[in-house]
C-alpha cells in the first residue's frame, strides 16, 4: 500500500536547535462577532429634550424620571429641586411628637435650624442668624440623643423647663423654635394648596 | 544695538550671497531694528553704541502731563451655549439610514421570546405592531427585510422622506402607543381606542420665542450660541464693558461690570482669567488737544447657566439688551467693531 507523501516526507530539522518547533498553518477561522440586535430608541429626558440611541431594548420610547436635567447637583439654580421636607398629611409631625427628632438626618436638622435662624433674625445681620442656627443645632442634637434613651420624655421636660425659665436665650431655644416653626409650615401648606 | 539684531545682521550677510533668498527679506533682516518698547529708557540714558533713531510716527508712551490717552476696559462676551445639536445634513441622514439597513443584514436576528413571554399583552402588542411593518423588528426602516429576495433593495430613492428625522420620530412615537391589554379571561387582546392612551410627541426644535422672533429671550435659536448685546442710550449696540477700577484684574472687573450691567439675577461664570479678544478705540484730538481718550477693551469669556439679564438701574446708561447669534450681531454693531470681535465668536 502506497503511503501518502505527507506520511513519508518529513520536515527537515536543524540539528543545532535544542527545542522542537512544529509549525502549523491551518486556515484560521475568523468568527463573525456576536452582535445582538439593536433598536433605535427615543430617550426623553425629564425636561422634555429628546435624543435617539441604539439599544438592545425593544422599548421604543424611554422616559427618564431622574437625570441631570432635574438633579440639584447639575441644576444648582433651580429652587424647586431643593430638598424640602414635604409633610402635607402631618404624619412626620405626628411621628416626631411621639418619638422625638432622634430619627432625623443631621442635615435636615441643620436646614431647619438655618431656616429658623433666618425667620427669627429677619432684621439683624447674617452673623446673628448663623449664631442662632448653631445654637439651635447644638441643642437639637443633645435633645435627640436624650430622646433615644428616655423615649421622648426628655424633650417635653426640656421644653417645659425652658418655657418656665424664660431666660434671655429663650428666643433662640427650642421652645421658641417649635412655636415659630408651625406658622411657617402652615404658610407653606397653604401655598401648596393654592398651587393645586 | 541688541544681541539679537546683531545676530540677524550677521545672518543677513551670510544669506546675501544665497541665490534663493529674495532681496526684500534680506533688507528686512539687515535693517536696524526699531526699538518700540524701551524708547523712554533710551532717551533718559543714552547708550554708547550708535544712536537708535526714534520712530517719528509713534507718540511718546508715558509720563506726559494731562489726562491718560487710553482707558483700559474690561468687556464681557457672555454667551449661552447651544442646547441642541445641529440638524443633520441630508447626506448625514442618508448615510445613517443606509448604515442602519446594512446593520440589519449583519447583526443576529431579534429573538422575540427572550424579551416577551408568550401570550402576554406585551407579546400580543409586539405582534400587532410587527404585522404593520412587514414583521420586521426595526421601526424606522420602512419594513426592509434583510434576508428576503428584496434584501438587495436597501437604497432610498431620491425624495424619499424615510430618512428624515421627523419620520423616524413619528415611527417611534406611533410604536410607543399601547395596542394590547389584558382581557377579562386573562388573555391578551387588542386594545380599544380609549384604552390606547396618549403618547406625548417630543418637543420641537423651534420654540415660541423663535416664532415671534423675541430676541430678548434665552430660549431662542436653541442650536446656536447666543451673545448678550447691549445698547447704549443714544448710541449703538455692543458687548457690555466697563473701565477698570483701582487695582482689580480683568476678570474681577468683568464680574463687577456684569453685575452692574445686567443685575444679579443671572447664574454666570467667567471662563478663565485671560481675555479672548480686544477692541481698541483711538483717542480723538482737536487742534492737538485730547478731546476724548481712547479705549482699550479686553473681552473676557463668560457663560450663562440660568437667569436673565435685567438692565434696570444699570450704571452704564444702557437702554436695551438682546441675545443675538453671530450673524445677528453683525447686523447690529458697526462693521469696524465687528471685525475686532468676530474671531472670538463661535460659528455655530
Amino acid at each position: 500500500m502506497a503511503k501518502l507523501p505527507s506520511a513519508t516526507l518529513r520536515r527537515a530539522h536543524l540539528p543545532s536547535s535544542p527545542q522542537q518547533f512544529t509549525q502549523c498553518r491551518h486556515a484560521s477561522l475568523l468568527r463573525r462577532p456576536h452582535r445582538p440586535y439593536t433598536f433605535t430608541q427615543l430617550v426623553t429626558l425629564s425636561d422634555g429634550s429628546t435624543y435617539t440611541q441604539r439599544t438592545t431594548s425593544p422599548q421604543p420610547i424611554y422616559r427618564s424620571t431622574k437625570d441631570t436635567r432635574n438633579h440639584p447637583l447639575w441644576q444648582p439654580s433651580l429652587d424647586n429641586l431643593r430638598n424640602v421636607e414635604q409633610d402635607e398629611a402631618g404624619r412626620l409631625r405626628a411621628f416626631r411628637n411621639r418619638f422625638g427628632r432622634g430619627w432625623d438626618l443631621e442635615s435636615t436638622g441643620e436646614d431647619a435650624g438655618s431656616k429658623e435662624g433666618k425667620n427669627a433674625a429677619a432684621g439683624s445681620g447674617a452673623d446673628a442668624s448663623k449664631k442662632t442656627a448653631a445654637v439651635g443645632a447644638g441643642s437639637d442634637e443633645e435633645g435627640s440623643l436624650m430622646d433615644l434613651i428616655s423615649g421622648g420624655a426628655y424633650t417635653q421636660s426640656y421644653q417645659q423647663t425652658r418655657e418656665a425659665s424664660k431666660g434671655p436665650k429663650g428666643g433662640e431655644g427650642q421652645g421658641a423654635k417649635a412655636s415659630a416653626k408651625d406658622p411657617a409650615e402652615d404658610d407653606s401648606e397653604k401655598a401648596k394648596k393654592k398651587k393645586k | 544695538m541688541t544681541a539679537s539684531s546683531r545676530g540677524s545682521q550677521a545672518a543677513a550677510s551670510l544669506i546675501r550671497i544665497h541665490p534663493r533668498v529674495c532681496s526684500d527679506c534680506i533688507n528686512h533682516i539687515s535693517r536696524p531694528t526699531q526699538r518700540s518698547y524701551a524708547t523712554e529708557a533710551a532717551s533718559l540714558k543714552p547708550l554708547d553704541g550708535p544712536q537708535v533713531t526714534r520712530p517719528s510716527n509713534l507718540p511718546p508712551v508715558t509720563s506726559h502731563p494731562g489726562p491718560a490717552e487710553y482707558i483700559t476696559k474690561s468687556g464681557i462676551l457672555l454667551s449661552r451655549p447651544p442646547l441642541l445639536t445641529r440638524p443633520p445634513t441630508s447626506f448625514e441622514k442618508a448615510f445613517f439610514f443606509y448604515q442602519k439597513r446594512l446593520n440589519e443584514r449583519l447583526v443576529m436576528p431579534f429573538s422575540r421570546y427572550f424579551y416577551f413571554k408568550k401570550d402576554t399583552p406585551a407579546d400580543t402588542d409586539w405582534k400587532i405592531k410587527a404585522r404593520e411593518r412587514n414583521w420586521q423588528p426595526a421601526r424606522e426602516l420602512g419594513g426592509y427585510s434583510p434576508y428576503g429576495p428584496e434584501a438587495w433593495n436597501d437604497e432610498l430613492l431620491v425624495g424619499d422622506k424615510l430618512s428624515e428625522t421627523s419620520t423616524i420620530m413619528e415611527a417611534l412615537v406611533k410604536d410607543g402607543q399601547v395596542r394590547a391589554v389584558e382581557g377579562k379571561d386573562g388573555k391578551a387582546q387588542e386594545a380599544r381606542e380609549e384604552e390606547k392612551g396618549k403618547v406625548e410627541k417630543p418637543l420641537g426644535r423651534i420654540t415660541e420665542a423663535d416664532k415671534t422672533n423675541d430676541q430678548k429671550r434665552l430660549d431662542r435659536k436653541l442650536n446656536r450660541t447666543l451673545y448678550l448685546c447691549v445698547k447704549r442710550e443714544n448710541g449703538g449696540w455692543g458687548l457690555p464693558s466697563g473701565a477698570l477700577e483701582g487695582r482689580e484684574n480683568l476678570h474681577q472687573a468683568a464680574e463687577r461690570v456684569l453685575v452692574q450691567t445686567a443685575g444679579v439675577n443671572m447664574n454666570t461664570w467667567i471662563v478663565g482669567h485671560v481675555p479672548v479678544g480686544h477692541h481698541i478705540l483711538q483717542p480723538y484730538y482737536v487742534d492737538g488737544k485730547l478731546e476724548r481718550p481712547g479705549e482699550r477693551t479686553f473681552f473676557m469669556k463668560g457663560r450663562i447657566m440660568a437667569g436673565q439679564a435685567n438692565l434696570k438701574g444699570n450704571l452704564f446708561g444702557l437702554s436695551d439688551f438682546k441675545w443675538l447669534t453671530k450673524q445677528e450681531l453683525e447686523d447690529h454693531v458697526r462693521p469696524k467693531y465687528f471685525s475686532a470681535i468676530r474671531n472670538m465668536l463661535a460659528e455655530r
